[in-house]
């Protein structure tokens, strides 16, 4: 006998909201189905009426915690269409931030996934040093979200060499610190359990899906638009693409803190090796006509851009594809054959930009039509409560 | 191989189905004709192993709409262009070839009016339920009317 | 004298519902740094509560968007009296840079009743904390 709970979008505690509608034979999940809508903004038709420069205001409020990431992907097809030449300090400087963002997002995702397993104190370590990071931001741009410091044709503000060496003892600190976790992490049994097995997604089901980011290359997908398609710095660089063989969310964690030391190791470079110039060319008001893609390796993933531009100040077409949106797909294949109280740990694993802490779901009968809620906290505690009493796994291994 | 070989290459396997430009390094944009999608989809990803789909965007011309496919392989971008009269916007679901394509195919259906033929599951994806039918965002000649608001304990 | 009892509770430790109405989700990382051990507002009592039937204080945040506007009414209506609602970020004061999209309403304003409006794109931590103890000194 099967059940169709719809999980609302009532949000109590984290991020947007979303509405996943789900089929159920008894614990086990047959059928998912979701119902994105409840934050759509109408962001492109907005984009038609502003210049390009207001343009960069609006796209980095497409979301707020990988916002450098939009504004970076803009700025780089508009400089493309003008056939603009930013100079190389401007360059390494905003890259710089793109990779201190970097390691804002996937230490906040660190957090929540600690959260969901139940691995509170994880929680509290992992945001405590995000504040490092937010600091040497906040030191950077003058904002800790939203830096503004993009603009046509380079970047608004400059480093000193002050700033240099606070960046450098920042990052010493948090690698420190992030080695620290991951010796804890590896030896709590209880977590590795937890997150071993959960969420499993194939390579070919990667394929056919178009997933992205993390979340695909856990599954052995090594595709990464830095080292494929590297814009302006990033072929100067030495880094390398992380991958993981065991498609569950055990190996999207090993990813994101194998991206974490990789970020580390990048924004050393970055710093040491930053040249003198200056950091911004002056830029045209208006654009040829023209078009451009343009693609940029976001915290969660690939995200695509395309401007067109009619030789006005003002672009014809936006269209943004924000990473979390390619892997929907995916995540309904992944809940398929899943438990119900695996639902907030596999939906909080695809880092989504829609996430989710708690939320109500509404339980409907499929004979009689009532309804039952059942809170998300509820969900998890069950979840808590019965791989407890499990005997451990003796074969999840924390792979490092 | 470099993007003059590519196309080289692609000239040779799909001949006059397919007009190539090169505007950037790594970017190639082919032209083809609506019916040809679906046969020149399966050719790429068979022969030329393109088989991930960034995103569809739809363009809206004034008297056309131009819907672009973004593919990309690790060495280069393949971006599809096709072009269908307003009047009548029918175009075949590529989901049979990429399942991955849902999704963007649902979002042009609803924002630009577009009918995907074929396309396994047609609902709405980002406008809300009380949204009237027949009103398509989107489009160029589609404008909003911002309702009065009123500021409480204040000039509205 | 129970009365005065309850209020003082209410006053010395809110229970805090998050609402998020389609915001960018700045705020709403903001709000959530807020428990964490910089700033720390558990050392007052403040608890973030996953339901409105528990809430004292609603903290709201994005603006309003077609989808999500019973559901917030319906919420607002769900919580017990009596109850605050913050408006947190620009985005829930007037709707920010949205303005004059179709799917957007404007403020929170616009659907319930506020009782304190925190500015900023996003409100700091500090600020919002700020916000909650100013409009609780006022009861």
């Amino acid at each position: 006998m099967s059940f169709q709970i719809p999980i609302g979008p009532q949000h109590p505690a984290l991020k947007e909201p979303i509405s996943l509608r789900m089929t159920v034979e008894g614990e086990v999940i047959t059928g998912a189905d979701i119902r994105l809508g409840y934050n759509h903004r109408g962001i492109e038709k907005l984009a038609e009426d502003k210049s390009f420069l207001q343009n960069i205001y609006l796209v980095e409020r497409i979301c707020g915690i990988c916002s450098h990431s939009h504004a970076t992907c803009f700025v780089q097809g508009v400089e493309r269409l003008m056939e603009l030449d930013p100079p190389k300090r401007g360059m390494y400087i905003r890259y710089l931030v793109s990779e201190l963002e970097r390691v804002h997002s996937h230490l906040l995702w660190l957090g929540v996934a600690g959260h969901e397993a139940g691995f509170d104190s994880f929680f509290m370590y992992t945001w405590r040093d995000r504040e490092i990071v937010m600091d040497l931001l906040e030191m950077i741009s003058g904002n800790r979200v939203h830096y503004a410091i993009n603009t046509i044709g380079g970047v608004r503000r400059d480093l000193d060499e002050g700033q240099k060496a606070r960046i450098l003892e920042g990052v010493a600190t948090l690698k420190k610190r992030s080695e620290y976790y991951f010796h804890i992490g590896a030896n709590e049994p209880s977590f590795v359990a937890r997150i071993a097995g959960v969420g499993m997604l194939t390579k070919q089901q990667v394929i056919d899906l178009c997933a992205v980011g993390p979340t695909a290359r856990a599954s052995g997908w090594d595709r990464d638009v830095r080292k494929e398609d590297p814009y302006a710095v990033y072929d100067e660089l030495d880094f390398e693409v992380a991958t993981a063989d065991s498609c569950d969310v055990l190996g999207r964690v090993v990813v994101r803190v194998k991206e974490l030391l990789e970020s580390y190791k990048m924004i050393e470079q970055m710093v040491r090796r930053l040249p003198d110039g200056g950091i911004v060319v002056k830029a045209p008001r208006k654009a040829k006509p023209g078009e451009t893609v343009s693609r940029y390796e976001a915290p969660r993933g690939e995200n695509i851009h395309y401007i067109k531009a009619n030789g006005s100040d003002r672009p014809e077409r936006l269209k943004v594809r924000a990473p979390t949106l390619g892997n929907y797909p995916a995540t309904v294949a992944m809940l398929k054959n899943g438990f119900i109280a695996d639902i907030p740990l596999i939906f909080a694993a695809i880092d989504p930009c829609i996430c989710c802490a708690e939320r109500a779901v509404t339980l409907v009968s499929a004979r009689s039509g009532e309804e039952s809620i059942v809170r998300m906290s509820d969900l998890r505690r069950l979840a808590l409560a019965r791989s407890s009493n499990a005997p451990v796994k003796g074969n999840a291994v924390w792979p490092f | 191989m470099t993007d003059v070989e590519l196309i080289e290459r692609l000239k040779a396997d799909l001949g006059d189905r397919v007009e190539i430009a090169n505007p950037a390094r790594r970017r190639l944009f082919l032209k083809i004709a609506p019916r040809d999608l679906v046969a020149v989809t399966t050719r790429l990803r068979d022969a030329f192993g393109v088989v991930f789909l960034s995103t569809i965007s739809g363009v809206d011309n004034g008297v056309s709409f131009e819907i672009i496919y973004h593919f990309s392989t690790p060495e280069h971008d393949y971006n599809l262009r096709t072009e269908i009269p307003k009047d009548d916007p029918r175009i075949d679901s590529i989901t049979p070839v990429i399942p991955g394509a849902i999704l963007y195919e649902r979002e042009i259906q609803e924002m630009f009016g577009i009918v995907v033929d074929g396309i396994p599951d047609g609902r709405r994806l980002n406008l809300p339920d009380d949204w009237p039918d027949g009103q398509y965002p989107l489009r160029k000649d589609w404008k909003h009317v911002r309702p009065v608001e009123v500021i409480p304990g204040g000039k509205s | 004298m129970l009365n005065k009892l309850a209020r003082w509770s209410r006053i010395k430790s809110p229970w805090i519902l998050h609402l998020n109405s389609g915001a960018c989700n700045a705020c709403d990382i903001e709000i959530v740094a807020a428990l964490t051990p910089r700033f720390d507002v558990e050392r007052f009592g403040i608890l973030l509560k996953a339901t409105p039937r528990h809430a004292d204080v609603i903290i709201a945040s994005g603006p309003v968007t077609r989808q999500m506007r019973e559901r917030i009414i319906r919420i607002y209506e769900q919580t017990p009296d009596p109850k605050f609602v913050i408006a947190v970020g620009a985005c829930a004061m007037a709707g920010c840079v949205y303005r004059g999209a179709y799917n957007i309403m404007g403020g929170i304003d616009q659907v319930i009743p506020v009782n304190m409006y925190v500015p900023g794109c996003p409100a700091r931590p500090d600020a919002i904390v700020d916000g909650v103890v100013k409009l609780l000194g006022k009861l």
